[in-house]
């Protein structure tokens, strides 16, 4: 675009205001594989110290970390699993088919998809208490996976909106039911939403913190992030170099699944416009 | 036959609908239930009992009770009944004495112990004074400090005691344990001094946050990104993007790290000879800073991509067109790519004023609110109050009345986006009618 | 099969997109729904296949009605202006597709593939995907999907829409061949005139949700019933006049002549408003009724040429003549029009 302007001045101006922000996740890494003398920030030597969490059995006061990561592991997979399966269905219902109070339906999921959800905190935690789902993996799942459904519906929808309805027509016209012209003809088409969304479902469950340090600390039930959050809290013990190894071990699938699938994220992010 | 895709639609959305309304509809009515109760760690969110302290008669007096009757509640007394008959006949005492005082004396009971005795000694088995000081023990009640499960129970105790209707209500209202309806948790929301601080506090955070972030530098980063060269734009956006995709806790160490005492701040300015501090916490406007930062550059992002494919959608010709006319780069931001931005800035404003309003993860996980209570900002308060305190009694009523009025704005503002943003427009009619 | 709508109305809303259609389809016949967009002709095709539910009429097939009928029971192949071939799928298993969720045989299943294949002459084609293939071939295996079940009636939404004009002569012939083979009653949705003219046995012309006319495109052209179909159909298009009938004349500015006696005899009184319309093929030099103009406008296609005539009064008439042009722009010429073969419309817009 406009190659005769001079684009170095911008680019140093975006260098300067992304040089913290780079350097924050720079060390996050160097950190956690080196030791810095204090007063200093040059590392001095290399060192895995910081990473011996990693094979630690659990103790009285803090489960281990495998423990921890297979929770967090089942709390991103079912809700990217749940978002992903009951979207499916209610977003293909809301965009093509004759649903009774159809609009109502859809204006509905469209004011909840915009409703901030964690206000609803305080009442969700008393109502888990009482149906006793309290300190359990599921009841986390149940409350994360409802709190973000009207948002996956809504998404999904946009993506069978784009489905051209001939498509359809031309199913039901070759004799199919429509639930046969959904599974068969439509399904094969949103599939790359269906990718977008559970990845994103997946990582929503990865990072949500408040929900389960709210719904389920105790430790059994613990996931990383409030597994992290204890450790960063406890007075006891102070290590930027632990905390940050296990921000790193934490960040991880973040990243990788950021890097293979950037594009359609944006898009979702941009797209569905939560946060 | 008819509705075929009609009884699908609902088969398909069915599963949508439980859980949204279990988990998400549910809450948002209880949060208003809630908000009318005095629920608290100390009367438990089921139901309670009666139980009659000395604390509970004591503000049952006050609360108009008359002193003798509240006396009388205090008070030891004997009462010969069948509860104290089987008592004392599963204790071994005398028989025979026991036949007598149930043929006698049943229903009869006395203020005090010696009158207790004074019975016994005239019956007709003339108990001698060491099995009178065995019997009456058994003969002993207190209502004090006994529960009653429900409320007829304790009536029919109290009646007996004499109480008039009128008195029986007050001591079980002061007996209650459980929690109450109450429109007490508005009045002290409204009326205690620190609402007003929060209150303050919430407006500063979100206009801040608002307009120099996830506006302000959003369209500067969009803006900036469209005239670099493709990849760098690339590299950058997707480093301002990484504020979003890393979890909060590990994005707010990183905030950390850079802050506290032994951070990477203190460490530079140490070298200057600055005694190292935690930058974040050490005064009120430093952790405002920080709380604006943090949770700025997560909205930036945001703001971003949409302004960037806002951005995207103005026809290249246009650009041409005003390059030949000797336009600048700062007039075709002015005239051809801020109009283009009107509509993506109203809507962001909206949405993310709602979002900034009712987010207090990033804040709880930096500041918690300190230092003091300098950075407490509504919705922080709402969890505080009911979720995470340090004097332990979390008030869930109260939370729930501060979370109400979040809840309230919620939907109103998701009702306005509706109409701002045209919803009747986007519903199109399902074009496959059978 | 025979088709019949019987008062059809179809209602979006406050807006009437067919209102009281009535329309017999003949077997074997292929029959041209013919108007502007917007007319209805493509929503008399949905209702034919029942993607759209009528608000009242009755649609027959042969003797059954179906007009409470799901188009799955409806025994309707439909080509789709966008061919709506199933992008994930190979061409024979597109064409497969209708027989496979009847349950049909694999066996089975792959020899009336084979055979339509043959048939629409894309057997080399079948194993690739849709993305593949250039437009007339996406059109070859839309029509094979719709016609591979044998159904009662095939319908085409704007077949040739899609495709480059080469392509559009080509597949207009191939579509008469292929429906004059397997005997199919056909209807086919068009704007394009020239299209509905060149295929098909009968044209209904429709505008604004009505019928205007029924019949072949000889009688379309030569027996137009009113104003719109005579409008509509030719190219280059007839040219209008609005006159007043005076003393068994019609009269209007730079224009005056003896009525034919068909018009006379008609009964038209004195004074009444009347339209002229003259084909551009009516308007000759040596053609009797003379009239007298200007050449405003010249177009030599080659093989012929157009001319645009302004009359004194301001009315444009165009005439087409074989050959190169016989005069240039701006002459001052004295043509002719045949009287006998023009039309004349009363007020409504309905031919005398």
């Amino acid at each position: 675009m406009s190659s005769h302007l001079k684009t170095w001045p911008l680019s140093l101006f975006l260098g300067i205001v992304s040089f913290p922000l780079v350097l924050m996740y720079v060390y996050l890494v160097i950190d956690t594989i080196t030791v810095t003398p204090p007063g200093s920030i040059i590392p001095e030597k290399f060192t895995l110290e910081d990473w011996r969490f990693l094979f630690e059995e659990a103790t009285g006061r803090r489960p281990s970390i495998w423990s921890v990561t297979l929770n967090s592991f089942i709390l991103a997979s079912a809700n990217s699993i749940v978002i992903v399966s009951i979207s499916a269905t209610a977003g293909y219902a809301l965009s093509r088919l004759n649903v009774p109070f159809r609009s109502f339906f859809l204006a509905g999921m469209m004011v909840l998809h915009a409703f901030p959800t964690v206000t609803l905190i305080v009442s969700i935690f008393l109502i888990l208490q009482m149906v006793g789902l309290y300190n359990t993996l599921i009841g986390v799942i149940l409350v994360k996976a409802s709190l973000l459904m009207p948002f996956g519906v809504w998404i999904m929808k946009g993506f069978y909106d784009t489905v051209p309805w001939e498509i359809e027509m031309a199913g039901v016209q070759d004799g199919a039911s429509r639930f046969t012209v959904w599974r068969r003809l439509v399904l094969p088409q949103v599939q790359p939403g269906f990718l977008a969304l559970g990845v994103f479902a997946f990582l929503d469950g990865w990072s949500e913190f408040i929900l389960p340090q709210v719904l389920a600390p105790s430790s059994d039930v613990q996931v990383l992030s409030v597994y992290l959050a204890g450790l960063i809290a406890d007075e006891f013990y102070f290590d930027f170099g632990l905390f940050k190894a296990v921000g790193l071990f934490y960040s991880v699938p973040v990243i990788l699944l950021y890097l293979f699938f950037q594009d359609k994220l944006m898009n979702i992010y941009g797209g569905g416009s939560k946060g | 036959m008819r509705h075929q895709s009609d009884r699908l639609g609902l088969a398909f959305l069915t599963p949508a609908l439980i859980f949204v309304v279990l988990f998400f509809l549910s809450p948002v009515v209880l949060t208003a239930v809630f908000s009318f109760t005095t629920m608290s760690t100390a009367t438990g969110i089921s139901g309670g009992t009666y139980r009659i302290t000395p604390s509970a008669v004591r503000s049952a007096a006050e609360k108009g009770l008359n002193p003798a009757t509240a006396e009388r509640l205090s008070q030891e007394r004997y009462t010969i009944d069948d509860d104290a008959l089987t008592r004392a006949t599963k204790a071994g005492i005398d028989a025979e004495i026991l036949k007598e005082l149930e043929r006698d004396l049943k229903g009869k009971s006395t203020d005090d112990r010696r009158s207790f005795e004074r019975l016994l000694k005239k019956l007709d088995n003339r108990p001698n004074r060491r099995q009178v000081k065995s019997i009456s023990p058994h003969f002993r009640t207190s209502i004090l400090n006994q529960s009653f499960e429900d409320r007829t129970t304790l009536d029919a105790t109290l009646e007996n005691l004499g109480l008039d209707a009128a008195e029986r209500a007050r001591v079980a209202e002061t007996s209650y344990t459980g929690w109450i309806w109450t429109s007490a948790n508005f009045r002290r929301m409204f009326l205690q001094p620190d609402t007003y601080r929060i209150l303050i506090n919430t407006i500063v955070y979100v206009f801040t946050t608002l307009v120099i972030f996830n506006t302000g530098y959003a369209m500067v980063l969009a803006i900036v990104t469209f005239y670099l060269p493709g990849r760098q734009a690339t590299v950058y956006r997707t480093i301002w993007f990484l504020p979003r995709i890393t979890p909060p806790v590990i994005y707010v160490l990183l905030w950390k790290w850079l802050a506290w005492d032994t951070g990477f701040i203190s460490t530079i300015t140490g070298w200057f000879g600055v005694a190292s501090r935690n930058w974040m916490l050490d005064t009120s406007l430093n952790a405002w800073v920080f709380v604006v930062l943090i949770n700025g550059f997560v909205g930036a992002s945001m703001g971003m991509i949409i302004f960037s494919s806002a951005i995207k959608t103005i026809p290249e010709s246009l650009f041409h067109a005003s390059a030949v006319d000797g336009a600048y780069r700062w007039q075709q931001v002015r005239h051809i790519i801020l109009p283009q931005l009107r509509w993506p800035i109203l809507f962001l404003t909206t949405y993310q004023t709602l979002s900034l309003l009712s987010s207090f993860e990033l804040i709880f996980l930096a500041t918690n609110g300190g230092p003091g209570s300098a950075t407490e900002v509504w919705s922080l308060a709402a969890f505080h109050l009911a979720l995470s305190n340090y004097a332990g009694n979390l008030q869930y009523g109260l939370g729930a009345a501060f979370a109400l009025i979040l809840v309230l704005i919620g939907i109103t503002a998701s009702l306005f986006y509706l109409r701002l943003f045209k919803f009747s427009e986007m519903i199109s009619k399902p074009r496959i009618e059978h | 099969m025979r088709i019949v709508l019987d008062a059809v109305t179809k209602q979006f809303g406050a807006v009437k997109a067919i209102d009281d259609v009535t329309l017999e389809i003949v077997d074997g016949e292929l029959l041209a729904l013919l108007g502007p967009s917007g007319c209805g002709k493509t929503t008399t095709l949905f209702a034919i296949c029942g993607i759209h539910r009528i608000d009242s009429g009755r649609i027959l097939f042969g003797d059954l009605e179906v007009s409470g009928l799901p188009p799955q029971r409806r025994s309707v192949g439909v080509v789709f202006q966008s061919f709506a071939l199933y992008p994930h799928m190979s061409v024979s298993e597109n064409i497969g597709f209708p027989l496979q969720v009847r349950k049909e045989s694999k066996a089975e299943i792959e020899r009336k593939v084979d055979e339509v294949a043959d048939l629409v002459h894309i057997r080399e084609l079948l194993e690739r995907r849709p993305a593949q293939l250039s437009g007339g071939q996406q059109q070859r295996v839309a029509i094979a999907r719709a016609i591979v079940r044998r159904p009662d009636i095939l319908l085409l939404d704007e077949p040739l829409a899609n495709l480059d004009a080469k392509l559009r002569l080509e597949m207009r012939s191939e579509l008469r061949r292929l429906q004059k083979e397997t005997g199919i009653t056909a209807v086919i949705v068009t704007h394009d005139q020239v299209e509905a003219m060149s295929m098909s046995d009968r044209i209904v012309i429709m505008d604004d949700g009505r019928i205007l006319q029924i019949g072949t495109p000889d009688e379309m052209y030569h027996r137009p019933s009113n104003k719109f179909v005579a409008g509509f159909i030719g190219n280059p298009p007839i040219s209008f006049a609005d006159g007043k009938v005076e003393d068994g004349r019609f009269v209007t500015e730079g224009l005056d002549f003896d009525l034919p006696d068909r018009i006379k005899k008609a009964s038209v009184t004195a004074g009444q408003n009347i339209t002229l319309g003259v084909r551009p093929e009516y308007l000759q030099p040596d053609f009797a009724t003379p009239i007298e103009a200007e050449i405003t406008f010249i177009e030599n296609q080659g093989r012929e040429a157009l001319y645009d005539l302004t009359l004194a009064g301001g009315h444009v008439f165009r005439s087409i003549q074989s050959g190169e042009p016989i005069c240039k722009l701006g002459d001052k010429i004295r043509w002719g029009i045949d009287a006998d073969a023009s039309f004349f419309f009363d007020d409504q817009g309905k031919r005398i």
